[in-house]
This record gives C-alpha cells, sequence and structure tokens, in this order.
C-alpha cells in the first residue's frame, strides 16, 4: 500500500520539529529513513503510525485518509527501538497480543503465530519471556509481533541499533528477507547509512525535519544533491576542500591547485566553492597531482585507510588495496579524480 | 587476603545489621512481648499493676455465693465470733481495759467462744470486777471479736490461717478457693481468653471487623485504581490538580478529618440539609442509622486508604515504559484492553503491596471510627481493635482491663502475623525479594 505524507507539520511545545514534509512511499517498498540524531525520524515513523498527531498536513494509506484515526485503526506494525515487548507475557504471547485483542479465535491465533514464529526463526522460544531472550531474539520477537496481522505498513524504529556487529548483519537480511516475502510496504528509521544502503529500495535522508533528498542508494551515493547528503553516505566519508572558481577551474592558491570544473563552466571568477572528493577518487591514479603527507593510516585488512594533509593543512581520504603501503609520514604525490569529484557551493548546493 | 575477606564481609555485614535490629527488638518484639505477658493476667484499674492483699469483703461473698459455694460456708465467713484466748487478752490489755477485769476473763472464760456480741456481753456482766459503763464494756469485748469480713491480710498464709480459724470443718478446698478470690492485686489467667471465646459479643465484633476490613480495603484498592488510571490518562495539567486534591485525606490531620466529616453528616451538616431539600430522610447520618453509620466509617477510612493506593498505584503507572502502551496501541488494543493486558499485570505488585499493607493497618486502626461512630449506634461499628482499644484504655466505667485488652491485642498481632504469612505465600512476595534483578 502507498503512503504519501502531504504537508506534515510537527511542534512539539511550540518548537517545530517537522516542517511541511512531503514523501511518498510506494507499494511494497521499503524506505530507509536516515539522519542525524534529533532529526525528526521518530517522530515522523510515529506520525505513520498514529503514535503522534499531525498538527498539519494529511497522511494518506492509499487512497485512504487516516489523518484522524488513532492508532488502533490503522493497521500497521511497528518494532520499536528497546522492542517494547510486554514483559509480563511470553513470547507466545507477545506475538499473540494483536490477534488476542482483536478476538481472533483461538486456534487461528494458534496457527498464525507458529507461522509467523517459523518465518523469523523463534518457533522454539515461544514459552520464553522476553527477559530470557538475547537481544537479536527479541528483535525478531518483535518483529514477528509486528508482522502477526499482516498489517498494511511495517514501521522499524532503529531496530538493529542494539545488536552486535554480527547478528547486525544477519538481521538486516532476515529483515529484509521477510519484508519482501509479505510484499509489505516498510519504512525503517536508522542513523546507519550502511544499514540503510543494504536493507532498502530507496533512502531519504532527513536533516532537521526536512527531507534533502530521496533516492535509491546507487543514485544517492553517484548523485547526491548537497555536501550534507554526500557526507552521509559513504565510509570512509568523503572529504572536502575549501577553494574559490578561478577561470573555469576549483583553485585552492596556497596549493596551487587547479581542478576543472567542466560542465560547471560559466561561474564568476572568486566564488567560494566546495569540492567533495570521495576516498575511492583520490590516490596513486587520476589526474590531478596534489602533494601532500600520510598523517593517519588504518589498515583493514583488505584496505587500508589514508588521511593525506595536504600543505595548507586541508586533509583528503583515501583508501587503497592492501599491498602496497604508504607509512605514517611519508611524503606522497597522489591525483585527484577530476571527473568523479563533486562541486558544491559555499552553502553546499551541488552545482 | 583473600581468605580474610569473607570473614570481614559477614562482621560487616552484621555491623550494617545491627541498628535495625536495635529497632526491631525495641519497637516491634518488645510491645508484643509485653502485650504477650499483659494478656495472660487479669490487670485491671482495681488490681493495679504491683502487687496486692487479701481481704474478704461483702462483694466477694455475693460472688463466693453466685460460684456456688456453700451457704453454710458462706454464713460462717460473714459472722464474728468471740473467742478467748491469749491474742484476745494481749489486745484486751492494748486497748486500755482494767487490768483486773482482763485477768477475771482469762481465769473464767479461757477457751470459750461465743457466736453472737450479746451473749458474750450477758456472760461478762456477770464477772465481779466488770466495768460499770457499757462502752467500757463494748471495747472489752470487742477485742475478743475474730471474723474475716473486712480485714487485710499481707500475705495468703495469713488469711488462709483465719479462715481456718473461723470456719468449723470447711469443705473441701474452699479455704484455697476463697483465699484466692479474696486476693485484690493480679494473677496470672487465662481466662480472658475463655471469656473471649464464649462471649457473644466477642462474634459480632469478629464479624463487624471482617465486614469493615473487606469493604474498606475493596475500596482503598478499586478507588485507588481507578483515581490513578484516570489521572494517568488524563492530560498532565487537570491530573496533578486531581492528584492533589485526592491526596487531601491522606494529609489532612486525622482529627480534623474526622471533624470536617461530623460537618458533613451530622445534623444541619451538608448531607443533612441537602436530604431536606429533596424531601429524603433527615437525621444525623454517621450515628442515626446502622447502614448510615457503616457507610460512614467505610468511606472515612476508604479515602484515606483510597489516596494511599493512589499515590502508589500512579508511582508504578509513570514507571511503565511508554513504548509498551504506544506499542500495544498500535497492536490495536482498545483503552480497556490496555489497562487490563498492560497496565494491571505491570500493577501486581502495588496492588498486592496496598492489600497486604492496607488489611494489615485497617485491622489494627480504630482511629477513625472512634473519632467519628465510635463504635455507635449501640456497638454495630464497634470493631475489634476499637473494642480492644476502650477496654484496656479507654471507657467509661473506669475500671480500665488492661489485661483483657492486651488478649485481645495479642489476638489480633496473632491474625495479622497469619495473614502476612498468607500473603507471602500467596503473592509469592519472596519471589520478589529472594532473586536479586542485578547481580553481584
Ligand atoms: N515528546 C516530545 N516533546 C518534545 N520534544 C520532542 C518530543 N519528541 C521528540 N522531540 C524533539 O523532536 C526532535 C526530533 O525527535 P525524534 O525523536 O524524531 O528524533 P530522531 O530523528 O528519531 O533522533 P534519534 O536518531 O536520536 O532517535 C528532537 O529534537 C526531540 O528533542
Ligand atoms: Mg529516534
Amino acid at each position: 500500500m502507498q503512503i504519501s505524507i502531504n504537508n506534515f507539520t510537527k511542534t512539539f511545545d511550540g518548537t517545530p520539529v517537522i516542517d511541511d514534509m512531503n514523501l511518498t512511499i510506494r507499494d511494497g517498498e521499503m524506505l530507509a529513513l536516515l539522519g542525524p540524531s534529533g532529526c525528526g525520524k521518530s517522530t515522523t515513523l510515529f506520525t505513520i503510525s498514529g503514535i503522534h498527531r499531525m498538527d498539519k498536513g494529511q497522511l494518506m494509506f492509499g487512497d485512504r485518509d487516516v489523518s484522524g484515526l488513532p492508532s488502533q485503526k490503522r493497521n500497521v506494525g511497528v518494532v520499536f527501538q528497546n522492542y517494547a515487548l510486554y514483559p509480563h507475557m511470553n513470547v507466545f504471547e507477545n506475538i499473540a497480543f494483536p490477534l488476542t485483542v482483536r478476538k481472533d479465535n483461538k486456534a487461528d491465533i494458534d496457527r498464525e503465530v507458529r507461522a509467523i514464529a517459523a518465518l523469523t526463526h523463534i518457533s522454539e522460544l515461544l514459552e520464553r519471556r522476553p527477559g530470557q531472550l538475547s537481544g537479536g531474539q527479541q528483535q525478531r520477537v518483535a518483529l514477528a509481533r509486528a508482522l502477526v496481522r499482516k498489517p498494511d505498513v511495517l514501521l522499524l524504529d532503529e531496530p538493529l541499533a542494539n545488536l552486535d556487529a554480527k547478528l547486525r548483519l544477519e538481521m538486516r537480511s532476515e529483515i529484509r528477507r521477510i519484508q519482501l516475502e509479505t510484499g509489505i510496504t516498510a519504512v525503517l528509521v536508522t542513523h546507519d547509512q550502511v544499514e540503510a544502503m543494504s536493507m532498502c529500495d530507496r533512502i531519504a535522508i532527513m536533516k532537521k525535519g526536512e527531507i534533502v533528498q530521496i533516492d535509491t542508494p546507487a543514485d544517492m551515493y553517484s548523485n547526491p544533491r548537497t555536501s550534507f547528503v554526500a557526507g552521509f553516505l559513504g565510509n570512509p566519508p568523503i572529504s572536502f576542500l575549501s577553494g574559490i572558481a578561478m577561470e573555469n577551474s576549483f583553485s585552492v592558491a596556497p596549493i596551487k591547485l587547479r581542478v576543472p570544473l567542466g560542465a560547471h563552466e560559466g561561474i564568476a571568477d572568486g566564488t567560494q566553492l566546495k569540492l567533495g572528493v570521495r576516498p575511492e577518487h583520490f590516490g596513486p591514479e587520476g589526474d590531478i597531482a596534489v602533494e601532500g603527507k600520510i598523517a593517519f593510516a588504518e589498515t583493514q585488512g583488505r584496505e587500508n585507510l589514508y588521511d593525506v594533509a595536504l600543505a595548507d593543512g586541508s586533509v583528503l581520504r583515501s583508501i587503497q588495496p592492501a599491498g602496497r603501503n604508504w607509512a605514517l609520514g611519508d611524503t606522497v604525490r597522489w591525483f585527484i579524480d577530476s571527473k568523479s569529484a563533486f562541486v558544491f557551493s559555499d552553502d553546499g548546493r551541488r552545482l | 587476603m583473600r581468605t580474610s575477606s569473607p570473614h570481614r564481609a559477614n562482621l560487616l555485614g552484621l555491623a550494617f545489621m545491627t541498628p535495625a535490629m536495635v529497632l526491631l527488638l525495641g519497637f516491634f518484639f518488645l510491645p508484643v512481648v509485653l502485650t504477650s505477658v499483659f494478656a495472660f493476667t487479669n490487670m485491671s484499674t482495681a488490681t493495679g499493676i504491683s502487687g496486692g492483699s487479701y481481704i474478704v469483703t461483702g462483694n466477694l461473698l455475693r460472688s463466693l455465693t453466685d460460684e456456688g459455694l456453700d451457704a453454710k460456708t458462706i454464713e460462717a465467713l460473714g459472722q464474728s465470733s468471740y473467742v478467748i484466748d491469749q491474742a484476745g487478752l494481749e489486745k484486751a490489755r492494748a486497748a486500755g481495759v482494767d487490768a483486773k477485769f482482763i485477768t477475771e476473763i482469762g481465769e473464767r472464760l479461757k477457751d470459750r467462744s461465743f457466736t453472737s456480741a450479746s451473749a458474750f456481753e450477758r456472760e461478762l456482766k456477770t464477772l465481779p470486777s466488770r466495768p460499770t459503763r457499757v462502752r467500757d464494756l463494748k471495747i472489752a469485748a470487742g477485742a475478743f471479736e475474730q471474723s474475716v469480713l473486712n480485714v487485710r491480710y499481707a500475705s495468703r498464709g495469713e488469711m488462709e490461717a483465719a479462715l481456718l480459724h473461723m470456719l468449723e470443718n470447711p469443705p473441701q478446698g474452699a479455704i484455697e478457693r476463697i483465699a484466692t478470690a479474696s486476693y485484690t492485686g493480679w494473677t496470672w489467667t487465662t481466662e480472658n481468653f475463655k471469656n473471649l471465646l464464649v462471649a457473644p459479643d466477642t462474634w459480632r465484633i469478629v464479624g463487624n471487623t471482617v465486614f469493615y476490613v473487606v469493604l474498606t480495603l475493596a475500596f482503598n484498592v478499586l478507588v485507588g485504581l481507578f483515581l490513578a488510571i484516570t489521572t494517568f490518562y488524563l492530560p498532565s495539567a487537570g491530573s496533578s490538580f486531581f492528584s492533589v486534591l485526592w491526596l487531601l485525606p491522606r494529609i489532612t490531620p486525622v482529627v480534623l478529618y474526622a471533624v470536617m466529616w461530623k460537618w458533613f453528616t451530622w445534623e444541619d451538616g451538608f448531607v443533612f440539609n441537602i436530604a431536606q431539600d429533596l424531601g429524603l430522610p433527615a437525621f444525623n447520618y454517621m450515628k442515626g442509622s446502622v447502614a448510615s453509620a457503616w457507610t460512614v466509617v467505610i468511606l472515612v477510612n476508604g479515602f484515606v486508604g483510597a489516596s494511599f493506593g493512589m499515590i502508589l498505584f500512579s508511582g508504578a503507572l509513570k514507571a511503565i515504559p511508554v513504548q509498551q502502551l504506544w506499542a500495544s496501541d498500535v497492536d490495536g488494543a482498545s483503552r480497556w484492553q490496555q489497562i487490563r493486558y498492560i497496565i494491571l499485570p505491570h500493577m501486581r505488585w502495588p496492588i498486592l503491596f496496598v492489600t497486604s499493607y492496607q488489611t494489615l493497618s485497617l485491622l489494627s486502626s480504630y482511629e477513625q471510627i472512634w473519632l467519628t461512630t465510635n463504635g455507635g449506634p449501640g456497638s454495630t461499628t464497634t470493631v475489634w481493635a476499637l473494642e480492644a482499644f476502650k477496654t484496656a484504655l479507654n471507657n467509661y466505667t473506669g475500671n480500665l482491663q488492661y489485661g483483657l485488652g492486651a488478649a485481645m491485642a495479642l489476638i489480633l498481632v496473632a491474625v495479622g502475623l497469619v495473614l502476612s504469612i498468607v500473603y507471602l505465600r500467596l503473592f509469592r512476595f519472596d519471589e520478589m525479594m529472594s532473586k536479586p534483578k542485578i547481580e553481584f
């Protein structure tokens, strides 16, 4: 089911948190809401679920306006950040709860719960209390409870935040598998860009209550609309150089760096600009030479990370395959791949 | 270093426990022990709490008659006799009777006895040295009078000797029985319990107490829960106002609170006037009828307990993670289902705590009843604790029966202990207590 949020505004105690947001989530897609802490991701999610009400705006499930409906009547499944399992009920009762309050008959409840438990691989835990489960198991119980009554929408609020790295990887694919299997429309709130990119069809990046860009992970990465988006996606992150426009080039005078602006001709000389260079676009190969000192080196096994400090103090990050290793303090003359660099105006707009 | 540490930990634990133990001993065990001691005595205002003496009074004779002592013995006890013996002669001398006359009495009447004053006096008048004045004759006769009636003996032995002297061949055991009955101090006895068991009032009061505790408890818990939950769902501005309002019964001084109820329910009080305006029967609702008296008693205590319950329940409600309430909302639970499935299970411990705590405090509470209906009309709203209080410490006749009151209090303590154990087992407080959530 398609969800559209139109002109959504939310204020907490006079402080605007979401201002005039528009967002459409396509039927059957999994959308990531990605953004820094406090940008309003949970608020948006809770508004879709009905826990928070809109101050202004409209929420459509398909072509049904649900803005005024209480959460009981919206048929959404929510996985809360801390799972919010009911501690006094066992796993079976937790999962069965949405069906119990709907007064389904016992046999149906039993069948549905066992089916969803099998799907989430917790069939052998049904008798346990939440307190007797590991974080990952609790997470799957929460997922099962959210899914058991076949909601129209699945909302996940940082469901993997509490898990260890390995479990997180497992659960990522698990959730994605279940979402694809059930074909449910899902929203995943996260501040982990890897999670967003690996699990979701599209990513909406939020900043201070606004959606800055919404795109597929690949497009978002290769074509960021602002320096904020470029900086948010990618690990290790992109690095920025500050400079000015000079004769159709990006120029940093103190280090005599000139990067041709190519397509962005006609920028007035002297305009403040920022150049974004991803770590994979700076290294021993490329077209624009830069000289600097290795200020930081870290090996990650398959790859090595380097920070190269330039003469004016700015830093460019690089990621290189292991094998040819540079040491801290080495002077290197590396190259920027100018065609892959992003040019941003001083206020962060991509040019 | 390592081997000594458990030992030191034990000592440290003991040191930490000491103040608690001292307080427990001083404020709990000691009163209970004293109550138990008093409960097995017949102490009262009449006996005093120190020792007593032995005295046969008219009252005692009457009660002995009631208890079936034979009439002959009773009569003998009530009579005086005149025996001419050495002690009598000494006494006469001390009373200043003429020495010659005394000698004559000694010589002529030695070892004779007379059962009445007139017979003895007639005999005395025959003696040559008899005094001329009747008054002197009576003084001389009085010296030989022997009676146990209204004579105070310091010890049991003296009393028994006197009795033996008075009674010719008394029935088996009569001497001991009379001596025991004549003791004016307190004695050890189990009579208190036996009397309580057979007194018809006892069971009425037990019934009253059960009725009072059960209904007030139900009011405490249900109204407390209701208030806590409704204020929980109310917007915060309104809820804090109502919280304070409902706290008033708890924070108002007991006496003031009782006085307010009196204004509320007495003649010309609030309810009275409203009832009158509505054409309903208007009377003193606090004491005018059994039903209204009970209603007042239960409400007076009910509201105090309800505000106590509300404080506790409100705290517990605030401790429920809000995400669980959100989760149950999106899971489709109605308000009522949310209360039933999420909130009440979370309230299990506070509810059990309030129930058991209130049962025990209601069992032993009498202040509010004392200050309002004072157990009336008649003794229809008299509960065990009030009766014990009145028996031991506060009644109109002025004879405070400490022993009986203590026995009643002791029964209350026993019931309280039994109930605590029942609650502990029933509600598995041990589960809550003994399994620490935090491991060390
Ligand atoms: N109930 C509330 N009352 C007042 N302010 C609130 C409330 N809930 C959220 N806010 C504020 O709204 C803003 C957005 O909060 P929100 O929880 O949506 O952030 P978030 O993007 O989910 O952050 P995080 O990643 O840390 O969870 C924050 O500044 C927060 O302080
Ligand atoms: Mg959040």
